[in-house]
């Protein structure tokens, strides 16, 4: 074994979840781009917390407020001193993009369940379709967590002129502009495809092992310190194309590799390629 | 538009958010294993690419009737599960009925309202690649039975 990671205690093993599964101090959420997967087979007293459905409100484009986030903490039993250990698939996308929304509203005591839901399966851990219900709490939202890990689009622009390190961390045919999404998804979301000049592309999955799980502190040091030349003190913003791939890279820079001041755009793509005037560039 | 189709769409419209989540769930427990013949034939030609999930289509007539196979990845039950409806309410049918099922089958169903506007938009990608794929042996038939 290696170094341990920068902030250790972000990362929980699926064998840690399954010694804590009854701890009422714990709550466990599956967060997930497939909704019905929750429905199919969660873990035994997991609770379901949307991204779009739950943390991002249906008008404006932005998250819910503080109010509302105490609803939902208070509903799924979260209090304020609760620690939350999220999981989901895709290699966790989502549980890193509702870490990092309740990071938003100051909640402490974050976990990320290492592997996710499919390390779970495949490891055939116990899935329950039980939903479990929790009195609920008093939960009052800690603070604004905001400005320390949310970049605005202005936020980029004065990066963008003062040089300081963006990660595009989409594949690299979103990177070149070839293609506006993904391949293999539907190409929606934006009028132009490339990427914000002077990004670097580091695509998220170059963090994680082939079953979910994080990639060692050294070999992350070297993709992201190494290769790229990024220093744990740099001020980093980190953007894909709604805000959840970057998600993950913002946990890793953070919570594995100790950097200081990341930010996560998650306007991303889907806003700088619509913004009128805002400058693009194409190829690698 | 297939009478078996129509019955789904009734069906789900008529379900409430929790029911209609169990009828997708029961769908993509449902949708039968793909023939072995064609198991061995999953490749990029029959990749539904519009779909963000590894979904396998073919497309066969027998006499002047459809005959739809196809594949989807248990981990993604959304898609597995509207496969498997869609698969389920146009088998059998004539090529022009299934040029008639909706464009707008997905919000039809009610699953816009389940799912969330973002995540069905892929969905709809899989009925557009049927039709295409449907008219493409309906002329391939009937270009080999005119000769």
């Amino acid at each position: 074994m290696g170094e341990p990671y920068a902030h250790p205690d972000a990362l929980v093993s699926a064998d840690w979840v399954q010694e804590h599964l009854r701890d009422p101090k714990i709550r466990i959420v599956e967060s997930d781009e497939d909704l019905l997967l929750y429905d199919v087979g969660h873990i035994p007293g997991a609770v379901r917390i949307d991204w779009q459905g739950d943390l991002q409100d249906q008008i404006v484009r932005d998250y819910i407020n503080a109010e509302r986030f105490a609803e939902l903490c208070s509903k799924n039993g979260i209090a304020a001193d609760t620690t939350v250990v999220f999981y989901g698939d895709k290699s966790n996308w989502w549980a890193c993009y509702a870490f990092w929304a309740f990071t938003l509203f100051g909640h402490k005591n974050l976990k990320i369940m290492n592997g996710g839901r499919k390390l779970w399966i495949d490891e055939g851990r116990p899935v329950t379709r039980e939903v479990p219900s929790y009195p609920s709490t008093n939960y009052k939202a800690a603070g604004d967590g905001e400005a320390a890990i949310r970049a605005f689009r202005d936020d980029v622009s004065a990066h963008l002129k003062a040089s300081k390190p963006l990660i595009d961390v989409r594949s690299p045919k979103e990177f070149t502009g070839e293609m506006l999404h993904m391949e293999e998804y539907p190409q929606e979301g934006s009028l132009r495809g490339g990427h914000i000049p002077t990004a670097r592309n580091v695509p998220w999955n170059r963090a994680v092992n082939d079953d979910g799980t994080f990639k060692s502190v050294d070999e992350l040091r070297a993709i992201y310190q190494k290769d790229l030349g990024l220093k744990p003190a740099d001020d980093v913003i980190a953007y894909c194309r709604i805000g959840e791939r970057s998600s993950l890279t913002w946990f890793v820079l953070t919570f594995l590799l100790g950097f200081d001041r990341v930010r996560n755009y998650d306007g991303s793509w889907t806003e700088w390629g619509n913004l009128v005037r805002a400058p693009i560039a194409r190829g690698a | 538009m297939p009478a078996a189709l129509d019955a789904i769409i009734a069906e789900l419209r008529d379900a409430d958010r929790q029911e209609r989540i169990e009828l997708l769930i029961d769908f993509a427990k449902n949708l039968p294993p793909l023939p072995a013949s064609l198991e061995a034939r999953k490749d990029a030609e029959h990749r539904v690419e519009e779909c963000q999930s590894p979904v396998y289509l073919f497309v066969d007539m027998i006499g002047d009737r459809v005959a739809l196979y196809a594949d989807a990845p248990i981990e993604a039950p959304t898609v597995r599960g509207f496969v498997s409806l869609v698969l389920e309410g146009l088998n059998g049918s004539t090529p022009e009925d299934v040029f008639k099922a909706p464009a707008d089958l997905v919000d039809q169903c009610g699953l816009t309202e389940v799912l969330g506007m973002l995540r069905v938009r892929g969905l709809s990608g899989v009925l557009r690649r049927i039709k295409r794929e449907v008219a493409r042996a309906a002329v391939a038939q009937h270009g080999s039975t005119s000769t």
